[in-house]
C-alpha cells in the first residue's frame, strides 16, 4: 500500500500525528511495565537492590526524569521500596501470597472471566502451534521442566517452574509473539491464578502437564489446544469461587 | 552465485567474525599475568563493538563455569542497538538466586564444549535475552588445548531470511532453507514458513550446505 501525500489516514495532520515523537506517558508505560514483569516473574529477586537511579535509566536508553516517573508509580503499585542514607537506594519488593490475595478482591467476576478467556486464547493457541512445530529440542526442555516440578522443594519453586513450562510451550510455538504474551499475561494475572493452588503438591500438577507434552509430543495440536485452554479455564474457576466466597 | 554459494558465504561470515573473537580471547588468556579475570575481557569490546550492526545483534565470549578465579560464572556478552551503543547483558549469574542463568545447558555452549567446531543452534524464541526469534552460531575457545568457553553470535531469523530472500525469490521452484533437525529458516513459499518443520518427504530433494548443518530444500 503506498501511502500519498495526502496519505490514507485522510491528510497531512495525520500523517504529522504518525511521526509525532512518542511521549513521556508511553515511556514511562513502558518502563513500569518492564520492571513490573521482572518483578513478577521473580527475573528481579525479592530484595534485590535495583542500580543507581541515572545507572538503570541509561541501561534502559530513557532519561532520568522518564525513569524517577515510573519508579513512583512502581512505588505506588508496592513492587519497589526506596530507603534514604547510608546503604539507600530502590529495592524489588514481590508480592507475599496475603497481598495477592488482597488483590483479588479488586477485580470483578466479570474482569477474572475475560482474563481467562484472553489467556486461554494465548495458551491453547501455543500450545497447538508447539504441537505442529516442536522437535526433540523443544520436547527435552519441557520434559525437564516436568522432572523439576515432581521434585519441587516448595510451592514458590513449583510456581516458578509452572511458569517456566508455560513459557517453554509458547516458545515451542516459535511464535516470538505468543511467547511475549505468555509472559505479560504471566506477570499480569500468574500470581492471581496461581492463589487457588497454593497447597498444590508437585506430581499433581506435573501429572496435568506430562498429558500436555504427550499432546504436543504426538503431534496432536487439538488435544494440546484443549488440555492448555482447560488448565486456564479450570483455574479461572477456582478463582472465582474464591473470590465469590469473599463476598 | 548459486543460492548454496550464498547462504555458504553468510555462514563464513558470521563464522569468520567468531573466529577473530575466539582469536583475541585466546591470545589475551595466553598473555595475561596470573591468568584471565572478567575485568580483562573488556579488552575485546572494541573488536565486539566494530563487528555489531544489523546482521550481528549479538556477539561476545561465554567463559566455562570455573574459568575466572573472580566470577566462576561469566558473560562478555553484548548486544546490537540501532539508536545507541551496544548494551551489555545482564544476567542472574548467582548461582543461589532463583532466576539463575545457567548457560552451559544450551546447545550453542554445549556443542562447542563436546569439540563440535562451528555449531548454528535455532531457530528458537529466545525469551530469555532479546524476546527474538533468533540464531546462534557459536565455535569454541581453546587455551593450550583445553576448552574454555565459547565465542558467539546471534542472527535474528528475520535478518537471515531478509538477506537470502532475494536470491530465492530468483528461484523457479519453491525452495526453502531448513537447520539439521528440519526446521525452516528462509523459504521463497508460504506453504514452508520460517518456524515450520520440514520432515521429509519424496516430493522434495535435500541438499546439505557444506559442513553448515543447513540444507537447502527444493521441490522436484
Amino acid at each position: 500500500m503506498r501511502i500519498g501525500r495526502e496519505g490514507v489516514m485522510g491528510g497531512v495532520d495525520h500523517r504529522h500525528a504518525v511521526f509525532a515523537p512518542l511521549d513521556n506517558t508511553a515511556r514511562v508505560d513502558a518502563v513500569v511495565r518492564r520492571l513490573a514483569d521482572a518483578i513478577a516473574l521473580e527475573v528481579l529477586a525479592d530484595g534485590e537492590q535495583l542500580p543507581s537511579e541515572s545507572e538503570l535509566a541509561s541501561q534502559l536508553g530513557v532519561s532520568t526524569v522518564t525513569l524517577r516517573e515510573a519508579l513512583v508509580t512502581l512505588r505506588n503499585k508496592g513492587l519497589v521500596e526506596t530507603r534514604r542514607g547510608r546503604g539507600g537506594g530502590s529495592f524489588v519488593r514481590t508480592p507475599k501470597p496475603g497481598e495477592v490475595g488482597a488483590r483479588l478482591y479488586g477485580f470483578s467476576i466479570q474482569e477474572l472471566r475475560d482474563f481467562g478467556d484472553h489467556y486461554a486464547a494465548i495458551s491453547g493457541a501455543a500450545a497447538r502451534l508447539a504441537a505442529e512445530r516442536s522437535l526433540e529440542a523443544e520436547l527435552a526442555l519441557l520434559r525437564r521442566t516436568l522432572a523439576q516440578m515432581e521434585s519441587a522443594a516448595s510451592p514458590a519453586e513449583l510456581r516458578r517452574l509452572d511458569g517456566r513450562f508455560h513459557i517453554e510451550v509458547a516458545a515451542a510455538s516459535q511464535s516470538a509473539r505468543l511467547t511475549r504474551e505468555e509472559i505479560a499475561l504471566q506477570a499480569d494475572v500468574g500470581l492471581l491464578l496461581w492463589l487457588p493452588y497454593e497447597e498444590a503438591d508437585g506430581r499433581s500438577v506435573a501429572c496435568l502437564h506430562r498429558e500436555i507434552v504427550a499432546a504436543i509430543g504426538s503431534g496432536d495440536g487439538e488435544t494440546a489446544r484443549n488440555l492448555a485452554e482447560r488448565h486456564i479455564v479450570e483455574a479461572v474457576e477456582r478463582l472465582v469461587e474464591l473470590r465469590l466466597r469473599a463476598t | 552465485m548459486t543460492i548454496v554459494d550464498r547462504i555458504q558465504a553468510l555462514a563464513d561470515h558470521v563464522f569468520g567474525t567468531l573466529d577473530e573473537v575466539r582469536d583475541a580471547t585466546a591470545r589475551l588468556a595466553a598473555t595475561t599475568d596470573g591468568g584471565l579475570r572478567s575485568t580483562d575481557l573488556a579488552r575485546l569490546r572494541p573488536l565486539l563493538f566494530e563487528r555489531l550492526g544489523p546482521l550481528i545483534a549479538g556477539l561476545g565470549f561465554i567463559a566455562l563455569p570455573g574459568l575466572l578465579p573472580d566470577s566462576a560464572w561469566y558473560l562478555e556478552w553484548w548486544q546490537y542497538d540501532p539508536d545507541g551503543p551496544p548494551k551489555q547483558l545482564a544476567a542472574e549469574l548467582d548461582p543461589a538466586q532463583p532466576t539463575f542463568y545457567d548457560y552451559t545447558q544450551w546447545a550453542w555452549f554445549t556443542h562447542p564444549q563436546n569439540g563440535l567446531e562451528r555449531s548454528i543452534c535455532g531457530p528458537y524464541v529466545d525469551y530469555l535475552c532479546t524476546d527474538e526469534y533468533s540464531l546462534t552460531f557459536s565455535v569454541p575457545v581453546l587455551v593450550g588445548g583445553a576448552f574454555v568457553g565459547v565465542a558467539a553470535a546471534d542472527v535474528f531469523v528475520r535478518t537471515f531470511e531478509t538477506t537470502l530472500l532475494p536470491a530465492l525469490k530468483e528461484l523457479p521452484g519453491q525452495t526453502f532453507v531448513t537447520n539439521n533437525e528440519g526446521r525452516v529458516i528462509a523459504s521463497n513459499t508460504a506453504r514452508w514458513i520460517s518456524g515450520s518443520v520440514f520432515r521429509g518427504s519424496p516430493a522434495h530433494t535435500t541438499q546439505p550446505i557444506g559442513r553448515t548443518g543447513l540444507s537447502l530444500v527444493t521441490a522436484r
